[in-house]
């Protein structure tokens, strides 16, 4: 699909509308902060409860916040280094290849939110 | 005793007689497969006789305690590719020569009754000359166990190459029937069992490909798998019925197939040979391959020549009505091969008893 | 009346009725009504062994009706309604019948009380499903299909061969606990691995599921692997060696998920990594991890049906699921959004949605028998799920930049069918007991501790602002138009090139042979023709004599053989 030649967003759908905040400029900003505050509490909440854990580890205050961190990070990082080793081109299995092809029309039911 | 002989010995005769007329090409080989019909088989069939002073065809065989070591071997090697009709490499080429024949009839008759015709004499000389249990106790059947699966996995690498659709399926045919053969060579009564019972699930699946094939060519013309794309939109009958008699062929469920197939891994199983188990079931890998893609490309692929919208133009009806009774055969024969087994069971229940599966 | 009929004969019946009906809302309606049928007839079924029919000499059990079974059945029914419900508008009856004959196969084998049941609709399962492949009528589909359906078929015949080796050492066909040890036994947990996508076994899912029908790859997702879940649960509970796997399992797919495209195969490695959880469930093997396998699996079809469905909604309206295509549609898909959202918090398992009450059975058991290694790597896969089908899914297609896209809300249909998934994720996340009354044991696990939701909560919290840090530093990897190597490059470049070199072997050695073979089979017949033909010397002379003479030679060489054997 193209993009809309003739793009109106007031006449979006009203909860499309609504959801737009998020792309107001520094929407990004206060939600990204809004979630370290959050993380923040979270960690303190740790100090807030008797812990039941299985492991030595999960006894650090915070474990679980700091692994996901860590790990997530890793994640991210390794996989860019997979990305390396792996990418091929879309048609490195030739042309008779769902990753070459086009979905077939007659299956869908392309149109416009204002068609 | 003789009227044996004489059955035994003509059998391959008679039989080639009335088609070669028609296959030009075939001739030769045809010439080359009654040559080594006289020479091997009647050769075996002389030394049986002056062995064992009979040619009766008996329960347990006849040669036990006539003929040991490597000879039984030797003798078997006779039989094996005297009976050319078996199909076994590498005495198989006459069959893809004939099967091309133009004429649908004929390529029907050497799919199903004349290579039948074959193994079941192999699988009667196996059961009633040397028996499951000497052939068991020497161990004299065990490189034929070797070539018929050398056979079923090569045959089918070279059905896939093929594109002419009767070439294909004529490869199939060699493949399956040295099924039979190694049921034989198993020698458990399972396997014999399943052989005996591949015989007639395999003719009814093969039946029911061939006709298809038939009905194909009489409506389209066509001979070539890769212009078959698309047709089973307009002939949606005849790619039913070669849809299941395929399933049949690979050995799934519900369709009489999957007993056979069951009872010759279960004869494998017994004796032990895991990598007959591993023929059997590469085999129904390349079975797979070779044709179900041939209905994929039919529903599914666009056809080259022909509008997307094309109406349905089978051939008619007394073409594809054939193929869809013979696949709804394949269907009964799944219910009913119970009753198949206890009829072939006799043929088998001297050994061990264990017909149990 | 009902009760009476396996619940597989329903469905396959109902396809055979589809053909009389027209198509159209009538035969929509109609797919819809099976399986609210079936799940009434498996809710109401007794435990026992109804449907025994004796068959080739084994007695077969079609329907063997206990808790275990009649979880997955039920699951299994309500996926089928769902995607139905889904497919509403697909008028094409491959893939009306094959979704009837590919539910129906799933649930009788679920029911198979034996193994020889649970081979046919094994095989079933395996030729019904291509036909949601090849209904996307294209090459590539063709292509996908035939690999798609060797390798499951392959499956198949493993699990027969299994079966036979098991009967012929134990002499019994039933479908019971197994132990591993035999070659049957390792055939069978073979087979089942291939269908479960174990590691290097497992990649047939990514290849297919991406080339299915929109409709077709939501049906798909449901069935095949979580009959393979089934299987193991029932077969190999307390396999150890289940725990290594299934650890591999939930670890290697997360890689692989971040760096693709096709958000279809995202999600395929997604559900690869779920899958992954399970099997660490079943190899632990305890009545809470069976429990957590099995709840975990309910959850799962439910919340990766909604989001197949919202990549396949999106798909639908725009014509690709390529991440790098895409963005920014919630504009004009905010329905189809919240929904996907919805999906992405109950498989990254958020606290009151449904993830966290199953998953978090799992994980629990794993540290209570201290496999802390394990542990510690299934923590991290649940971060890992949420980069993937919590972030990645919803961000990337309808937030991220503006792809300028203005698609149209997802039709009413499909909106309904993830409305109710939507529901159920939410409903079962806040009130779980429902669902832990299903399962096949006593249930004792609070999920809503302190302890539980807090750390859960850190570690989702923590991933997501490291999310956004790499955002905004620019490391997080974007999104590019490239497929990715996997297992399946063995045998879609290796093999064929390998195969392609010995083929040329093969033909050069044999076309030597034959060449060899004509020029002095020639010889043979013109000699042959010489002497015996009708101007021949031995046809002329004395042809009774010569046929003498051969049957002498032929009786001394037969005697001097004898003599020396």
């Amino acid at each position: 699909m193209d993009k809309h030649p003739n793009d109106n967003p007031d006449t979006y759908p009203r909860l499309g509308r609504m959801m737009m905040w998020v792309d107001k400029p520094g929407s990004a900003n206060k939600i990204f902060w809004a979630l370290a505050i959050f993380c923040g509490l979270l960690f303190l909440a740790d100090f807030a409860y008797e812990k039941h854990g299985h492991f030595d580890v999960e006894y650090i205050p915070g474990f679980y916040g700091i692994y996901g961190f860590v790990m997530f990070t890793a994640l991210i990082l390794l996989a860019k280094g997979l990305r390396v080793l792996i990418k091929r081109p879309e048609d490195y299995y030739g042309d008779k290849a769902v990753d070459r092809e086009d979905y077939p029309e007659a299956e869908l039911d392309k149109v416009n939110y204002d068609d | 005793m003789f009227y044996e002989i004489l059955t035994v010995s003509t059998y391959p005769l008679v039989a080639h007689k009335g088609t070669p007329e028609a296959i030009k090409g075939a001739r030769t080989y045809l010439g080359i497969l009654i040559g080594t019909s006289i020479g091997l088989q009647l050769l075996a069939i002389i030394w049986t006789y002056t062995l064992t002073g009979t040619l009766d065809f008996t329960q347990g065989g006849i040669l036990e305690g006539y003929i040991a070591g490597p000879m039984v071997a030797v003798l078997l090697a006779l039989y094996a590719f005297g009976i050319g009709k078996a199909a076994l490499m590498p005495f198989h080429r006459w069959l893809p020569a004939a099967m091309v024949a133009p004429t649908p009839v004929s390529a029907l008759l050497h799919a199903v009754a004349v290579v039948k015709a074959g193994v079941f004499t192999m699988l009667k000389v196996g059961i009633y000359i040397f028996g499951i249990d000497f052939l068991a106790e020497t161990g004299a059947s065990e490189w034929l166990m070797w070539l018929a699966a050398y056979t079923i996995i090569a045959a089918s690498i070279i059905a896939i190459t093929k594109d002419n659709l009767k070439a294909r399926l004529a490869y199939s045919t060699i493949s399956q029937l040295s099924y039979i053969t190694l049921g034989m060579a198993l020698a458990t009564s399972m396997g014999a069992l399943g052989g005996g019972l591949h015989i007639a699930m395999h003719a009814m699946g093969k039946i029911t490909l061939f006709m298809a094939a038939g009905s194909i060519y009489v409506a389209t013309h066509k001979t070539n798998i890769s212009q078959m794309n698309g047709l089973g939109r307009i002939m949606p009958f005849t790619y039913g019925a070669f849809f299941i008699g395929a399933l049949s062929i690979i050995g799934l469920p519900p369709l009489g197939g999957s007993w056979s197939k069951w009872l010759l891994v279960l004869g494998a199983a017994d004796t032990g040979q895991w990598i007959m188990i591993g023929v059997l079931m590469l085999s129904s890998l390349l079975n797979v391959y070779y044709l179900l893609s041939i209905v994929g490309r039919g529903f599914f692929l666009p056809a080259a020549d022909q509008p997307a919208d094309a109406k349905i133009a089978e051939s008619p009806t007394l073409v594809w009505l054939p193929p869809a009774l013979t696949a709804a055969g394949c269907v009964v024969l799944f219910f009913y091969a119970g009753e198949l087994q206890e009829f072939l069971s006799p043929i088998v229940s001297g050994y061990g008893g264990e017909a149990d599966g | 009346m009902i009760d009476q009929i396996p619940t597989a004969f329903l469905f396959f019946a109902a396809a055979l009725v589809l053909f009389a009906l027209p198509n159209g809302k009538i035969r929509a309606a109609f797919l819809l009504l099976v399986p609210v049928l079936a799940a009434y007839q498996i809710w109401m079924l007794e435990a026992g062994v109804h449907s025994q029919v004796g068959f080739f000499g084994f007695t077969l059990d079609l329907m063997r009706v206990d808790k275990l079974s009649r979880v997955f059945a039920l699951i299994f029914a309500i996926a089928a309604f769902l995607s139905n419900l889904y497919a509403w508008h697909v008028r094409d009856t491959v893939q009306q019948v094959a979704a009837l004959l590919y539910a129906g196969s799933a649930i009788g084998a679920v029911f198979a009380g034996d193994l020889i049941t649970l081979f046919f609709y094994w095989e079933g399962t395996a030729i019904a499903s291509v036909f949601l492949i090849w209904a996307r009528r294209t090459e590539g589909a063709y292509n996908t299909g035939m690999r798609y359906l060797v390798i499951q078929i392959g499956s198949g015949v493993v699990l027969l061969a299994g079966a036979a080796l098991v009967y012929r050492e134990t002499g019994t066909i039933a479908f019971e606990a197994m132990t591993l040890g035999s070659v049957g036994t390792w055939l069978i947990f073979l087979s089942f691995g291939v269908k479960a996508a174990f590691p290097l076994l497992h990649n047939w899912l990514q290849d297919s599921y991406p080339a299915a029908t929109v409709t077709g790859t939501v049906i798909l997702s449901a069935f095949t692997t979580k009959l393979a879940i089934y299987a193991l649960a029932r077969g190999f509970a307390g396999t150890e060696i289940l725990i290594y796997i299934g650890a591999i399992m939930t670890l290697f797919p997360i890689f692989f998920a971040e760096i693709e495209n096709d958000l279809r195969r995202v999600l395929a490695y997604s559900l690869n990594n779920q899958l992954g959880f399970m099997v660490v469930g079943i190899g632990i093997g305890t009545e809470m991890a069976l429990n957590g396998t099995a709840a975990h699996a309910f959850a799962h079809i439910l919340y990766k049906s909604l989001l197949f469905m919202s990549v396949g909604a999106v798909l639908y309206r725009t014509g690709t699921s390529k991440a790098s295509e895409l963005g920014g549609l919630y504009r004009t898909m905010p329905l189809t959004a919240i929904l996907c959202l919805v999906g992405a918090a109950s498989i990254s398992a958020f606290p009151l949605f449904s993830g966290f009450v199953t998953k978090s059975l799992i994980i629990d058991q794993t540290a209570g028998a201290h496999y802390q290694i394990i542990w510690a790597i299934l923590v991290f896969a649940s971060a890992g799920v949420l980069s993937h089908s919590g972030i990645k899914i919803p961000f990337f297609t309808f937030f991220a930049h503006d792809s300028g896209m203005r698609p149209k809300e997802a039709p009413i249909h499909m909106l309904l069918a993830m409305g109710i998934i939507a529901f159920l994720c939410i409903g079962i996340g806040v009130y779980p007991d429902p669902l832990y009354a299903l399962l096949p044991y006593e249930v004792e696990f609070h999920p809503y501790t302190a302890g539980h939701v807090i750390t859960q909560l850190q570690l989702l919290a923590f991933a997501l602002l490291a999310f956004g840090v790499l955002m905004r530093t620019g490391i997080h990897p974007p999104e590019i138009r490239a497929i990715n190597l996997d297992v399946d490059w063995s045998y879609r470049r290796l093999f064929p090139a390998l195969l392609s070199r010995i083929s040329a072997v093969v033909l050069f050695v044999w076309q030597s042979v034959t060449r060899f073979g004509h020029r002095h089979k020639n010889n043979i017949i013109d000699r042959l023709y010489h002497s015996h033909g009708p101007e021949g010397r031995m046809a002329q002379v004395w042809p009774t004599g010569s046929m003498v003479l051969w049957i002498a030679i032929l009786l001394g060489v037969t005697l001097i053989v004898n003599f020396m054997s």
